[in-house]
Formats: structure tokens, C-alpha cells, sequence
């Protein structure tokens, strides 16, 4: 149902809008309409087209919005043709009634003028989803992107030009707060804005509400696969869906965006015990650029639900879900599908000594050195190949390091960490050994630090 | 109709006055119309009301009732300047009736005369707002930009028509009625040139984006326009408001950028306003080292100074397919002294560094990078070092 109107209210029949009035209107259509909707906020930005019959004079086009979620505060008009000939006066929020504004024109010419009216809405989200199919091998994903657009602003927008725009726009306030402000930009002494709105916290009737709409969106499917023209724009990636859509308020509709058959992909499996515990969690990488078949713009961040398929009448297995950043293009992405029982890394202290030590001449401990010897176990059970980085923290800055067995690759990450790196063919296991050796008190002096370009162990 | 407080200017002969000011009081006076009204909003904190009215005096004392029921004024701000006979027409004293929202002048007048008076007051809930838009062109190099006015008006006093003034740009003459909002237009310039920034802060963002689990970390987008007769500006301080920058789409449409709220900025000075977050610029720093050194012990050997040698690595990496110049902020408080750094920078005080980085765009081969490294001794830190068991 439409809630928008607007009106060429005939000056001499007011009396003022804020009483008791009689009204004599013509009700201009919407010509074209264009929806800018943005990913990161609840924010939409509407920009329509109508076409006005002034008269020569003093012309009063009243704009209404009620039940809708408009910020009153962002309305602007602008004659497109004629300009020099039409002055916007003011826009004048009338005192007692909401939801309205007035334009005051005063106009050089009469007859027809198209017009744009832009404004910024909350309740027009969409949000970006993606499905991943491995191969047998895991070596490569079908990648597929979509979108869904959901519609709780109030309005029905119909045969509207959607725009999706991604990217992380700063706003002060939110637009659901500012369109339901008794006045527009508040009251003297009032903030309307930026503290206020911190307060406020989306209806959670709407909020269950959109939920539910974008639940029902994933049975809709694809209505018809349009294609999606994607540009940068400052920060932005701008999304255009081909042609027109009418998305009713309360419905939400879901489009493909892109498939890709092929990614290549790495498959990393991780084993860090201060952010993962004793579990070794699997990560799929790849990298949005040409060599994986991608890299035209960045994706968008989202879901990303990962399945593999495990025989050649393409049935699936469900392999994990993930959170899905916005990837520039050329950088890598890591998804990270959770924890896994068929690749274990099983560090074990073999030995614990200390040496070293330093004593003040009056008997107390001034320093010593604390040496422990572990075994690493790494086990790949699977019947592919797989990457495995095993990440090591010190509770100190001051260590050596020495490596033993197959440690695959060595890296000092940062003061208090090393990072080993090991590729383990199909039902393989693998052993390395390091000794560590920390400096404590005074024994700190003999520690040595690695140049800023050392990689390896001392 | 809407029944509301007003102000009301009664005057009237002494005679027809009631008894006494303290009771009960029966006026039948004449209702001076307002001649002319001047809202004066160039103080944030009050908003000045100037009204002209022309009074009927007749020979010898003359008292002028003013009364301002249910609205807002300051009555010590109230004012009479009468305007015609300043010679003739002579302001006595000034009374308070009780309990009412009134004074009484009295007037003295040598002969009988209409005279032009000037009333002015400070004006409760009557106030302005500032707002600027702003439309970048597609290269960003240019903005659009407008500045509105917004007149709030609950005051409880509708203006049928005042000469609106601010402290910059020109006048106007529009009427404002209780609890209305207008919103004009106030000055508009059509191609202020624009500087983006980008502002990575070691002491705000995130060091490793690897620590995050695939979550994005932002850097600052600025837009600085510069106050001055270069941009087209520089006239007139541009007051703070809120401000909301759009840019071209380059297909006669436009997208919102973001919006900020300015404070005031005086000529010669930039407006900044933060828009939004790149993310296709990535910082990736990391501090490879930390060490206590030249430690001064007491003569049982406990250490109670020392400095610390640190070398801190950062990765700058540009997604973009535009070149881009980071202002990266580091911070290294207390007394230090930098050993070796491969990127000049800028001391902007006692503990902050300030380097400017080009960065070329992204190629084929992958991202623009750039690597700064830091190594700087932090001196005389009193106490035992970390890690000292």
C-alpha cells in the first residue's frame, strides 16, 4: 500500500496547515523511482521522479509520509528542468501534524516540471550470502554469491531501480530513530540526534519481524537470474540489478550475484592452543583474484555455508559455515569452518630442566635459564593432502629456539611467537622436536636479539 | 483555533488602569500592531527578539503594559527604546505586577504623539540549526557544496513575518508560527576543491587483522576542505553542523558517502569530516621486539632503571586500483629516542609520530606495499622490566 503522497495544494484554498484546513489537490504520480540501499546501515536512499504542474507564482507542494520510516531532516527537491525559473523557497515542517513537509515555490512559468525528490529511508536492508560446493579433491569450490533485499520500510517501492552499495558508511544516527522523532530536528535545547539516538535500539517487533522476512526470503529461490553491474565508487562498490524490481513492504527477494565454478583452494588447518585450546580447526584460504578465477571486485562480507560433494552423482556433505569478510580484490581469504577430528597435532613437554643459575653474594636467585624439550605429533587421517600451520606463544621476549626433525617451515612471527608450517601427503604423520630456551632475572643479559630480518632460530 | 500564549503589548491611559498593580487588573487599552520584528540568531546560546511597535501617548504620564503569557522571556533582558522623540519621550521607571508575566513602563511625554518604539528581549526555544550537503564528483576532487539553515520555533510566539538575521551572509524575511521548523537554503558554492585522507592510528585500530577471524578492520576516510579564498570559501567561519556528503555516481545519480558533524571552523582553517571506513587499504603491524637494556641496579643487584629497545614492523597494503596517501599516527610515550627509521615522519609532539605514506595503486601482481620499520630505545623506565621473574 502506498503511504507516500504528494500534493499540489492550490495556496488560496489554505488556510493554514496547522488547523482545520479544506484542501484542493492534484496528486502527481511517481514517474521512475531508484533505491540506493546499504549494507553496512540501515539506510536507504530513495531518489523518484514526477512530473509537477505549477502556476505561475507562489505554488505549495505538500509531501506526507505516514507509517513509513523517511527522515524528514534528509527530504530535498530539485527541478530538473527549468531551474533558473523555479526558486525552492523553504521547506516548511508545519506545527501539529507529522509526517509532513512543505515546499514553498515560487515559480516564473507555469506548466509541467519534472522534479526529483530524494530522501533517506530506514527498513530497505539486503545482505549478501554465499554457497561453497568442494570438489572430491577439495581442490577447487564452485563459488556462488547472492542477495537478498528486504523490504520493511512501510512503502511498496514498484518497478524501482535497485542499487546495493557495500562498503562501511559513517552515519551519526540512525535513520529509524530520526523518522520517528515528534519534530524533525527536535526541539531548542533537545538534541535530535547523534546522543539520542544512541539510545535507541530497533524495535524488537521489527527487528523479529525482518528475521522471519529473511527467513522466508530463502524459499523464494531465484525469481529469474538477472545480471548485477558491479563499480567502485570512492570506498564503495556499487551494485546495479538489471532492469526494475517491485519489492512490496513485508517481502523480501533474493538474486543471484555471481557463480563461479571453480576456485581454487587451500585447505589450512590450524592448531593454536591460546586461541583455538587443544583443537586443530580447519580453514579453507583463497584469494579474491584472477589466479582463483575471481578477483573483478570485492565480495562483499556475509555467510558462507561450505559443502563437498561425495560421489559423481553430485550428492553433498556439509562441511562447515563461516563468517565471510569483504575481500578486497588480490587479498587472501581464510574462512574459518570450525573445529575438525581428522587432522591432530599433539605437542607433548618431554623434558623440563633448568640451568644456569646466578647468585647474589648474599645466597639469594638473581637469574636462571629454563630449557623444555617438546615433541610435536602431526597426523593427517584424510585421503588428501593437507597444509598445517602449528603456532607456538612465549610467555616471554626472551627465548631461543632449536628445531629438530621434519618442522617443515620455520617462522618467528612476532617477539613471542613462532609459526611451523608442514604439508602432510594423505594418511601421513609427521614429527618435529624444539627446544626452547627461556631467560629469566639476570641470566636476561646473555639472551641475544634476533635481527629484525632473522626467520629462523638462533 | 488553536488557543496559545502570546505576547501582547497593552497600551493604555493611567486612569483606565485598575486600582492597584498587586490585585486584580482591568485594562482596556489599544493593541499597538507590530510594525517590524528582527530575530537575531548569531548566538548559539540566546536568541535576541527586536519588535517595533507604534504607541499612541497622550500629554503627560502614560503607562504600556507588556505581558507574555506562556512564553519564554528573559525579563531582564526586556528593553524600551523609544525611536521618534527621544527628547520628548521619557521611559520613568518600569513595575512588576505580581504573579503574571507583565511589566508596566512609564512613559512621560511632553505633548500628545504616536510614537515608534523598539522592544527587545532574549527569546527562550527559538533557535537555529546549521547543515551542510555536500555532492563529491565522481574523481572526488570537487565537492558541491550547501549550507541550510533550520529555524526551530517553540517559543510559544508565532512571527506572522520577521527579518531573520545570523552573523554571516544575507538576511531574510520569512514568518515562523510556534512549534514549526523551516529549513533554507543558506549559502551554496559549487566546486570546493577536496583532499581525501586516510588515517591509520596505532593507538585506535587493531594491529593484525590476522588475529580477527576473517573480520574487516576499517581505516578512517576524511574529506578536508579548507576555509579559504582558494576553495571558494574563507568569507565567514563556517559554523558547526551536521553534514552529509553524497557523491556522483557518474550516471546522473548519486550514493551517500557519510556524514559527520563539523565544528565551527574559522576562516583559514579545514573542515574534516570523517565519511566512512576504506578496507581495501590494510595495515598489518606487529612488534618484533622488546628488550631491557642498560638496566641500573641498586648495590643488591635489583634493577630500578632502564631503557627499553623495541623494533616495531608494519605492512601497509593498498587493495585499491587508485593510489592512495596513508597518514599513519604512532604513539611512543615517555622519553625515547629513535634509532633507525626507513620512513620520515613528522614529530606532531611529545610522544606522537606522524608519517605520511604514498601508496601506489594495486597491479596485477597484487597489492601496493609498503613496509615501515621502527626501531627506537624507550629510556630511564624506573622498576624491573617485564619478563624479569
Amino acid at each position: 500500500m502506498k503511504r507516500i503522497l504528494i500534493a499540489i495544494v492550490l495556496l488560496g484554498l489554505v488556510a493554514s496547515p496547522a488547523v482545520a484546513k479544506v484542501d484542493l489537490v492534484t496528486l502527481p504520480n511517481r514517474d521512475t523511482v531508484q533505491l540506493t540501499i546499504y549494507n553496512s546501515a540501515d539506510l536507504t536512499l530513495v531518489r523518484e521522479s514526477r512530473a509537477l504542474t505549477l502556476k505561475h507564482g507562489a505554488n505549495r507542494l505538500q509531501f506526507s509520509w505516514a507509517n513509513t520510516l523517511i527522515d524528514p531532516t534528509s527530504l530535498e527537491m530539485l527541478p530538473k528542468a527549468n531551474a533558473d525559473k523555479i526558486d525552492i523557497q523553504d521547506l516548511t515542517y508545519p506545527p501539529r501534524v507529522t509526517n509532513l513537509g512543505v515546499w514553498n515555490i515560487s515559480s516564473e512559468m507555469s506548466g509541467k516540471v519534472p522534479v526529483e525528490i530524494t530522501y533517506l529511508t530506514s527498513g530497505l536492508t539486503w545482505r549478501a550470502f554465499y554457497m561453497g560446493t568442494l570438489t572430491n579433491d577439495e581442490k577447487t569450490m564452485r563459488l556462488q554469491g547472492y542477495v537478498v533485499v528486504t523490504n520493511t520500510s512501510g512503502e511498496d517501492y514498484e518497478n524501482a531501480q535497485v542499487r546495493l552499495v557495500v562498503g562501511k558508511v559513517h552515519i551519526l544516527d540512525q535513520i529509524a530513530f530520526l523518522a520517528r522523532l515528534p519534530y524533525p530536528f527536535g526541539r531548542p535545547n533537545q538534541p535530535y540526534g547523534i546522543e539520542g539516538s544512541i539510545k535507541v535500539k530497533r524495535d524488537c517487533m521489527l527487528a523479529k519481524e525482518v528475521m522471519t522476512e529473511c527467513d522466508a526470503s530463502y524459499a523464494l529461490d531465484e525469481v529469474g537470474k538477472k545480471e548485477i553491474i558491479k563499480e567502485g565508487l570512492s570506498e564503495y562498490f556499487l551494485y546495479t540489478i538489471e532492469g526494475s524490481d517491485t519489492i512490496a513492504s513485508g517481502w523480501s527477494k533474493r538474486l543471484p550475484s555471481f557463480d563461479v565454478a571453480a576456485v581454487p583452494v587451500v585447505n589450512l588447518y590450524k592448531y593454536e592452543e591460546e586461541r583455538y585450546h587443544q583443537q586443530v580447526v580447519r580453514f579453507l584460504s583463497f584469494a579474491n583474484d584472477v589466479k582463483h578465477n575471481l578477483g573483478e571486485t570485492p565480495t562483499p562480507g556475509g555467510n558462507i555455508t561450505v559443502y563437498r560433494t561425495v560421489d559423481p552423482d553430485g550428492h553433498l556433505s556439509y562441511t562447515g559455515r563461516s563468517a565471510f569478510k569483504y575481500i578486497p580484490v588480490g587479498e587472501e581469504v581464510e574462512l574459518n569452518l570450525g573445529p575438525v577430528e581428522n587432522v591432530l597435532v599433539e605437542p607433548t613437554l618431554m623434558d623440563f630442566s633448568t640451568a644456569n643459575y646466578l647468585f647474589h653474594p648474599n645466597g639469594t636467585i638473581r637469574g636462571w635459564d629454563e630449557i623444555r624439550r617438546h615433541k610435536v605429533d602431526v597426523k593427517n587421517t584424510r585421503e588428501i593432502p593437507v597444509k598445517i600451520e602449528v603456532k607456538r606463544n612465549f610467555d616471554t621476549t626472551y627465548w631461543d629456539i632449536e628445531t629438530g626433525g621434519d618442522f617443515g617451515a620455520f617462522e618467528a612471527v612476532d617477539k613471542d611467537t613462532v609459526k611451523f608450517t608442514l604439508e602432510l601427503a594423505p594418511r601421513t604423520n609427521k614429527e618435529f622436536t624444539y627446544v626452547l630456551t627461556t631467560y629469566h632475572g639476570n641470566r636476561i643479559a646473555a639472551w641475544k636479539p634476533r635481527t629484525a630480518d632473522s626467520t629462523g632460530p638462533n | 483555533m488553536n488557543a496559545r500564549p502570546a505576547m501582547a503589548l497593552l497600551a493604555a491611559v493611567a486612569c483606565l488602569i485598575g486600582a492597584g498593580l498587586a490585585e486584580a487588573r482591568i485594562k482596556l487599552v489599544a493593541l499597538p500592531e507590530r510594525a517590524a520584528t528582527i530575530v537575531r540568531l548569531d548566538n548559539a546560546r540566546a536568541t535576541l527578539v527586536e519588535e517595533e511597535r507604534v504607541l499612541t501617548l497622550h500629554k503627560g504620564l502614560n503607562k504600556v503594559d507588556f505581558s507574555w503569557n506562556g512564553v519564554s522571556i528573559d525579563v531582564d533582558s526586556i528593553r524600551l527604546r523609544v525611536l521618534g522623540h527621544p527628547n520628548d519621550v521619557t521611559l520613568l521607571n518600569v513595575s512588576y505586577p505580581p504573579n503574571e508575566a507583565a511589566l508596566v513602563w512609564e512613559i512621560h511625554c511632553k505633548d500628545a504623539v504616536e510614537e515608534r518604539v523598539r522592544i527587545s528581549y532574549l527569546l527562550s526555544s527559538i533557535d537555529r540549526l546549521i547543515a551542510y550537503k555536500g555532492v563529491a564528483d565522481k574523481d572526488e576532487r570537487n565537492l558541491a557544496l550547501r549550507s541550510f539553515i533550520i529555524l526551530r520555533n517553540f517559543s510559544g510566539e508565532d512571527f506572522d513575518n520577521a527579518h531573520v538575521l545570523v552573523d554571516y551572509g544575507e538576511a531574510f524575511d520569512r514568518g515562523i508560527l510556534h512549534e514549526e521548523t523551516k529549513q533554507l537554503l543558506f549559502f551554496k558554492r559549487e566546486a570546493v576543491p577536496i583532499t581525501k585522507v586516510w588515517t591509520f592510528d596505532a593507538s585506535k585500530l587493531p594491529w593484525d587483522p590476522g588475529d580477527l577471524e576473517n573480520r574487516n578492520v576499517g581505516i578512517p576516510v576524511s574529506y578536508r576542505i579548507k576555509n579559504d579564498a582558494a576553495s571558494t570559501l574563507g568569507e565567514f567561519a563556517l559554523w558547526g553542523g551536521k553534514a552529509r556528503v553524497f557523491q556522483d555516481d557518474g550516471h546522473g545519480s548519486t550514493i551517500m558517502l557519510g556524514e559527520d558533524v563539523s565544528p565551527l571552523v574559522p576562516v583559514g582553517e579545514a573542515m574534516e569530516l570523517y565519511i566512512g571506513d576504506s578496507r581495501d587499504i590494510v595495515v598489518t603491524q606487529r612488534k618484533m621486539r622488546e628488550q631491557a637494556i642498560n638496566e641500573r641496579k641498586t648495590t643488591g643487584g635489583t634493577t630500578v632503571l632502564y631503557d627499553m629497545d623495541e623494533v616495531i614492523a608494519a605492512k601497509i597494503e593498498n587493495f585499491k586500483d587508485t593510489p592512495a596517501v596513508l597518514t599513519m599516527i604512532q604513539h611512543i610515550p615517555g622519553e625515547w629516542r629513535m634509532v633507525d627509521c626507513n620512513l620520515k615522519y613528522t614529530r606532531k609532539d611529545a610522544s606522537t609520530l606522524e608519517f605520511e605514506i604514498t601508496l601506489p595503486a594495486r597491479d596485477k601482481n597484487g597489492p601496493a606495499t609498503v613496509e615501515l620499520n621502527m626501531h627506537y630505545v624507550r629510556l630511564n623506565l624506573r622498576g624491573a622490566p617485564p619478563n624479569k621473574h
